[in-house]
């Protein structure tokens, strides 16, 4: 069976476009599919270091494209989890050194050798987007709960609804307590302008900031909220398509905790 | 009575028509036109009708009252002497209300004779996307914030209106943008400029045109700007 290529994308910088990427593909991988994560972001490749894995670099994606190595020694193979590999971006390049059309043909290449492909697309609408866009056949938008996010993954469903990419939602970085005081946007009022289909909810978390310092597994860490949210989204991907969107909830307080259990002894 | 399908598919409205009225014939003629087309039109009705004619009572109407009597007159003596009708009047008066006359005129004529250039769209405005019709635009769906809606005429959004609209881009200070959630980033009519509040009534749907000068939104069932105009009319 053909593996599938996914876009990750935002348009705007610093939504958690890798984060996710890095999560998503790893809790994949630990379904048992054989699971590529691409670092599109030539020239400002991060990827690998989220991952740990920046001291076993030595081909990267612009030699696989331009046919100097072959993808598996390029592929980087993640040192906790066995059906997981890293194609870094180059750091030395820019964006230009790979045309949409070679990237096409790289696609075609990705899709005999995985089962899933997650292309990390760099911020932007310019070529390094093209380059991601090109060969996908399906995209995840991320967007947080900020007017000015919401308004560039707008623009980017729009380029991608031209391209003929199907895109869907995964709202990142949402604060229950926020949302609940009226301070950030709610997830509905996000879909609302959007109006596309959403795959996951994904809680604001300290721990993201933790795993992606030590290059550990944002999945693999049980307490963490927006880890699990990530795990559901690709387990949603993985042809579990119902599981049912969690909303994430605001703790309750103490008080409240106690209150609730005294009426329950009564 | 008139075969109302084939008055539809006349590209002009004929010099005259003519139309069973109790024991009447009822002829409305377009006074606007020469006598030699009007005589033409009526030898061709008159000719249909042969022997029915002969005796009958015509009601020749043109309109508006007292303007075209003499033209009225010299009509029935030609009726008079090629097809025999009994007698020929003017319409009674109290159906020759000036004011109903010319506002069938008006629903007659300008359904047919006139079309207005809309683009009428589906779905919704994203971000960075720009609509440009050359006269009135109707978009059933939404504008997003970044998006933009240009129209040369009115604007019309059966929907969110969150983006940027542009009415009257050649300077026709008469248009209007109306949307159901008016809550528009920015919004221009011909060269008049407005920035958008992010408040909106929410039930009603609201419209922006031009008064004194400046642009003022208005709840459009209350303040129903074209409630008033006697009949309808083309935009």
């Amino acid at each position: 069976m053909e593996g599938k290529i996914i876009v990750i994308t935002s348009g705007k910088g610093g939504v958690g476009k890798t984060t996710a990427t890095a999560s998503i593909g790893a809790a994949l991988a630990l379904e048992g599919k054989k699971v590529a994560v691409v670092d599109m972001d030539i020239g400002l490749r991060n990827l690998d270091v989220v991952m740990g894995l920046e001291n076993r670099i030595v081909f990267n994606i612009v030699d696989a494209v331009n046919g100097k190595c072959q993808t598996q020694q390029a592929a980087i193979k993640d040192r906790k989890i066995d059906n997981l590999f890293l194609i870094p971006a180059s750091q030395s390049d820019n964006k230009n050194v790979i045309t949409p059309a070679a990237m096409k043909k790289y696609c075609v290449l990705l899709r005999k050798e995985f089962d899933f492909v997650l292309l990390d697309c760099p911020a932007g609408i310019e070529q390094g987007f093209e380059n991601s866009v090109i060969g996908a056949d399906q995209a995840i938008v991320i967007c947080t709960p900020e007017v000015s996010s919401v308004r560039d993954a707008d623009r980017v469903i729009g380029l991608l609804y031209a391209k003929s990419v199907q895109p869907k939602l995964l709202v990142n970085r949402i604060v229950p307590e926020m949302v609940e005081r009226g301070d950030m946007l709610s997830h509905e009022d996000v879909v609302d302008v959007l109006s596309i289909d959403l795959i996951g909810l994904v809680p604001m978390d300290e721990s993201v900031i933790v795993s992606t310092n030590t290059g550990a597994h944002l999945i693999q860490n049980k307490k963490s909220k927006a880890g699990q949210a990530f795990r559901r989204v690709a387990l949603r991907l993985n042809g579990n398509a119902d599981l049912p969107i969690e909303v994430p909830q605001a703790k309750k307080g103490f008080w409240k905790k106690i209150g609730f259990g005294l009426g329950r002894n009564k | 009575m008139e075969d109302s399908n084939s008055q539809i598919s006349e590209e002009k409205n004929p010099a005259a028509k003519l139309r069973g009225v109790g024991d009447s014939l009822w002829v409305t003629i377009d006074a606007a036109r020469s006598t030699e087309e009007i005589k033409e039109e009526l030898d061709t009705l008159f000719r249909k009708l042969d022997h029915l004619a002969k005796g009958s009572r015509v009601v020749i109407d043109s309109g508006i009252r007292g303007e075209n009597d003499k033209l009225v007159e010299l009509l029935g003596q030609f009726l008079k002497e090629n097809y025999q009708v009994g007698s020929v009047s003017l319409p009674p008066d109290n159906i020759s209300n000036s004011e109903i006359r010319l506002r069938q005129r008006d629903l007659d004529r300008s359904w047919y004779q006139h079309s207005s250039d809309v683009l009428m769209l589906t779905g919704r405005v994203r971000s960075g996307q720009k609509i440009n019709a050359r006269k009135h635009l109707l978009l059933m769906g939404d504008v997003n914030p970044g998006g933009e809606v240009i129209a040369g005429g009115d604007i019309l959004i059966l929907g969110n209106l969150l983006g940027t609209a542009w009415a009257g881009q050649r300077g026709n200070t008469e248009s209007i943008i109306l949307a159901l959630d008016f809550k528009p980033t920015q919004i221009q009519i011909a060269g008049y400029v407005a920035a958008g509040t992010s408040e909106s009534s929410g039930k009603y749907p609201e419209f922006a045109h031009v008064e004194n000068g400046t642009i003022i939104v208005e709840d459009y069932i209350e303040a129903n700007p074209f409630g008033r105009l006697p009949w309808p009319k083309v935009r």
